[in-house]
């Protein structure tokens, strides 16, 4: 066993590495931690990177792998490249299941044989409510999407962001369990969390503030650089936040790893890391 | 230093709040220098180039006096206005007098400055690192190991060395020098 995968082990720190495939999204929602929309910088991280660190993760002890963004699958290649990763340890992608056109489906259908689960957000169970917060037509493609993927077996979460999850409306909550479920999604595949202060959400003074000590360390890596966890590589005003850097090196991939593990062993005893993305 | 970042800078300083995990114990209780705010944005260089910048051009085998001397000559001959300014400072803080400084800085007679002839030999191996393209003249490399031990010659010549390295990186970067550094240099009628 690799001091990394003991790291792992003894929950030091995570064991999915999360990629940041790209800051780009066909969406521009009101609380999102990268400020993405339809031009922002790109910030891609690219299909051979992506998979020459992942195969890299797999030797070194990682078990999962996250694939987030801006929107994943606004990349042609995404579909060829989830497969890939999912063939080597299970994969989760977040994604708005906006872009599930035709096309897209038949290309994403052979994630069915494979440990792969696409995560999508959805955030209320009225079209109006939710769309104030993800943009207009989101909640009629998503709820057209998730029927469609899950007719075809591919593994669906649901991922409902809420301002202050504590506050939320029991009622309306219900009616969106009773949503999901209707589209073949169990509770066991819904998780709800709260909007980080962080990125957009600074800006629209939304969420709950997240230092270090909160989070789980996960290995996030992006163009820029080898993050603390997923949370971490956010923008504010256009300018990548650097609090929660790691390292800019990402290969060899161990010494990232080497960095997040000393930033754990640091860690204050009795720390709350109690948000995660699921 | 402020946090507010300065929007016409070369590249940002990284404030206490955008400081990265691994940089965090660098920046200690007070304001940090615009070296390390810099070297914040790649903490893993930070994490070796400060240690070794401090232990080059901080005391060991040779005294601060000794460094400062070649730290701050060699800045002059650079031309690097952000270390000639801090090590104005810093010079006179180690006991340098104002005379030595100046004599350093390339604005009085060095012969008149510095009368001990073991640190007129140094001043002389500093201008030759510093300046030099080749290998430094037999007859001053004759002097210079005749004057230093072969280790005192070793890391005065690293300290020559580091500086160089520090003097490129901080004019090519434009790193500012401190508000209280230029209103103390101004007060002793340094530039």
């Amino acid at each position: 066993m690799t001091a990394l995968a003991e790291a792992i082990a003894a929950e030091k720190i995570g064991g999915r590495v999360w990629f940041y495939s790209n800051y780009h999204c066909n969406l521009q929602c009101s609380y999102c931690l990268t400020e993405s929309a339809p031009l922002v910088k790109r910030r891609e991280l690219g299909r051979e990177a992506i998979l020459e660190r992942a195969r890299e993760a797999s030797a070194l002890g990682f078990t999962g792998y996250g694939v987030t963004g801006g929107e994943p699958f606004i990349l042609d290649y995404m579909p060829d490249l989830v497969a890939e990763l999912g063939r080597e340890l299970p994969t989760i992608v977040l994604s708005n299941a906006t872009l599930f056109n035709e096309r897209r489906l038949r290309e994403i259908e052979p994630l069915a044989d494979l440990p792969v689960h696409i995560q999508i957000s959805l955030d209320h169970p009225d079209p109006v409510e939710n769309d104030e917060m993800r943009g207009p037509e989101n909640f009629r493609k998503v709820v057209e999407a998730i029927p469609k993927l899950v007719e075809r077996g591919i593994g669906v979460r649901i991922a409902t962001t809420l301002d202050d999850p504590d506050a939320a409306d029991p009622e309306e909550q219900e009616r969106l369990c009773e949503l999901h479920r209707s589209m073949g999604i169990p509770d066991e595949d819904h998780v709800v969390r709260p909007v980080i202060n962080r990125g957009r959400a600074v800006s629209n003074e939304m969420g709950v503030l997240a230092g270090f000590e909160q989070l789980e360390p996960e290995l996030t890596l992006t163009a820029d650089g080898a993050f603390y966890s997923p949370f971490a590589p956010t923008v504010r005003g256009g300018r990548l936040d650097t609090d929660l850097l790691v390292s800019r090196t990402t290969s060899p991939l161990s010494a990232a790893a080497g960095s997040l593990v000393r930033i754990a062993d640091d860690l204050p005893a009795g720390h709350d890391a109690s948000i995660g993305i699921r | 230093m402020s946090e507010e970042q300065d929007p016409e800078a070369l590249v940002s300083l990284l404030g206490r709040e955008q400081a990265p995990l691994l940089a965090r114990r660098f920046y200690g209780e007070g304001t940090p220098s615009p070296i390390t705010a810099s070297l914040a944005q790649v903490p893993e260089l930070l994490e070796v180039a400060l240690p070794f910048v401090g232990a080059a051009l901080g005391p060991a085998g040779l005294d601060e006096r000794t460094k400062e001397i070649a730290i701050l000559r060699t800045s002059a001959l650079l031309e690097c206005r952000y270390c000639v300014q801090t090590h104005t400072a810093v010079a006179l803080d180690v006991g340098l007098s104002t005379g030595e400084v100046r004599a350093l800085r390339g604005e009085g007679d060095l012969d008149e400055a510095f009368s001990d002839a073991r640190e007129r030999v140094m001043i002389a191996w500093i201008d030759a690192v510093a300046l030099g393209r080749g290998p430094v003249a037999p007859e001053l490399a004759t002097r210079a190991s005749e004057a230093l031990e072969e280790h005192e010659l070793v890391e005065l010549t690293l300290a020559v060395s580091a500086t160089l390295m520090l003097n490129r990186y901080c004019t090519a970067l434009d790193l500012p020098t401190g508000a209280d550094t230029l209103a103390r240099l101004a007060a002793g009628g340094f530039a």
